[in-house]
Order: C-alpha cells, then structure tokens, then sequence
C-alpha cells in the first residue's frame, strides 16, 4: 500500500468552501475536465445530528498509460463512488471515495476534509487529502509497486490540478454570490 | 454545474443542482437542516438516473462499494461531533 497526503488552506469561509464545494466540477474548473459526469445517487438529512449524508457518482474521462490499459483492461472511462457527510454543527466536510472501476486489481480510498479553521475559523478553511493506494492484483511485487507508483503520480499531478481549479470555483462563488446580493438589495 | 453521466437526465438534474445548491447555502447551512424543497425534483432526477446506472452495469458496482465501505464510514461520520 502507498499513501499519497496533502493539505491546504483556503482564504474562504467554511460556508462558501463547502458550498463551493458541490460545484467543483462545474465549467467555472476548467482544470477538471478529466470529470465528465457528477450524478448524485441518494441525500439525507440525520434528523438527530443535521448531519448531510450525501452518495455521488463521478465519472472521469482520463488518459491511463498504455501499460496500465494493457494490465487493467482498457477503457479511459472510470467511476468512483463518494459518500460525503456535512455536520453543520462542527463546520466539517468529509468525503470518502473509492475507485468502482479496476476495483478488482486497484483500491482507492481517498479521504478528503474541510474543516473551519481553528486560527482564522471565520475567513480561513483547511483542506486535507488522503489516499491510500493498493495494488490487488496477485503476483509479482515489482508489478504492484509499479502500479501503486504510478496511481501515486497521478494522484500528485490531480490533486494539484484540483487545487488551482478550486480556486477559481471560490473566487467565481464569491462573485456570482455577491452580485446576488446586491440585486436583491437593490431590489428591496 | 456538471452534467449528468446520461445526457437526456441533463435537464432535471440541473433543476435539481440549482435547487438543492439555493437550499444548502439559504437554508441548510443557516440551521433549517429538516426542510426538504428539492424531493419532487430529486424523484424525477433519480428515476431517469437509475434506468441508465442499471442499462450499463453501474447499478451492481455501487451496490458492491455500498456493501465494502460505507457503513464503516456512516459509524465514523454520522455521529455527532
């Protein structure tokens, strides 16, 4: 197994990250073209916690090495499943996904965070990102930490791409958001 | 917002996007957590989803992720914090 980690802070407030956060992959991110799909399969409110329990269906379109496509199975398309949990209470985002497709040879398992930040909690958000890669595929060594290499490149060169196109989702937010808000005093 | 994986549910799941984003940010985050004003929409939205999931296999891969993983993380995260 590799683990692939990452963190960030965010010059946001944890309500517009995690508002922001339901439209990252929208055409504001033109760094996520990989994503071409995001359905949303069940939602539910916790009636005892408020907590937001939230299953996705994201579906990328992304070029695979071609050693990989000749090991995996060939196909660019892949799905991965999301379970996410809101608690409005503790100002916190969770997600948790995992790799649908190749599942049989590869698991996934990415933890994302968004949490208020305990230094600057009313316009300052932390972001942390863990993913742990396995190669399940029976056999050689070298072969799997080849694999579980690659998959840990990837992930590094993505989860870079998905910051810089999460900033331009917040800022665009934040102005669509505003210009909101003026309209409707104006209208007032 | 993004599109649906199967072009002809496009048109209601972005009624049901715009919805649900205006409940989270007016509603949901401001403490109004048990109102649902996107459930008609989210019927018709999953009704068209889940005859394409199921035409191409996707229905059976979630279920197999549902059964592998999400109740270990429902214990951990549906707590109360």
């Amino acid at each position: 197994m590799k683990v692939f980690s990452s963190g960030c802070t965010f010059n946001y407030s944890w309500d517009e990250v995690s508002t922001a956060n339901w439209r990252k992959y929208c055409p504001w991110n033109d760094k996520s073209t990989h994503v071409v799909g995001v359905d949303t399969l069940s939602r539910t409110v916790d009636p005892s916690t408020g907590i937001l329990r939230t299953e996705r269906l994201i579906t990328c379109n992304q070029s695979v090495p071609q050693w990989v496509l000749s090991l995996l199975g060939g196909t660019n398309t892949s799905h991965v499943y999301e379970v996410s949990y809101v608690d409005p209470v503790a100002k916190k985002v969770t997600m948790c996904s995992t790799n649908l497709t190749w599942s049989n040879v590869l698991s996934v398992r990415e933890t994302v965070v968004y949490r208020q930040s305990p230094i600057d909690p009313a316009t300052t958000t932390e972001f942390t990102q863990e993913a742990k890669i396995t190669a399940l595929c029976g056999g050689w060594q070298k072969i799997k930490n080849k694999v579980e290499e690659a998959s840990v490149d990837r992930f590094r060169e993505n989860a870079k791409i998905g910051r810089e196109g999460f900033e331009t989702v917040l800022e665009m937010s934040r102005r669509v958001f505003g210009e909101q808000r003026e309209l409707e005093k104006q209208r007032l | 917002m993004a599109a649906s994986i199967a072009p002809e549910c496009n048109d209601i799941k972005e009624k049901y996007d715009t919805c649900f984003l205006k409940w989270y940010s007016e509603k949901y985050l401001r403490g109004n957590t048990s109102s649902n004003d996107c459930e008609e929409l989210f019927k018709k939205y999953k009704g068209c989803l889940n005859k394409v999931l199921k035409e191409r296999g996707i229905d059976v891969m979630v279920e197999d992720a549902r059964k592998s993983g999400s109740s270990e993380t429902d214990a951990e995260f549906l707590k109360k914090s």
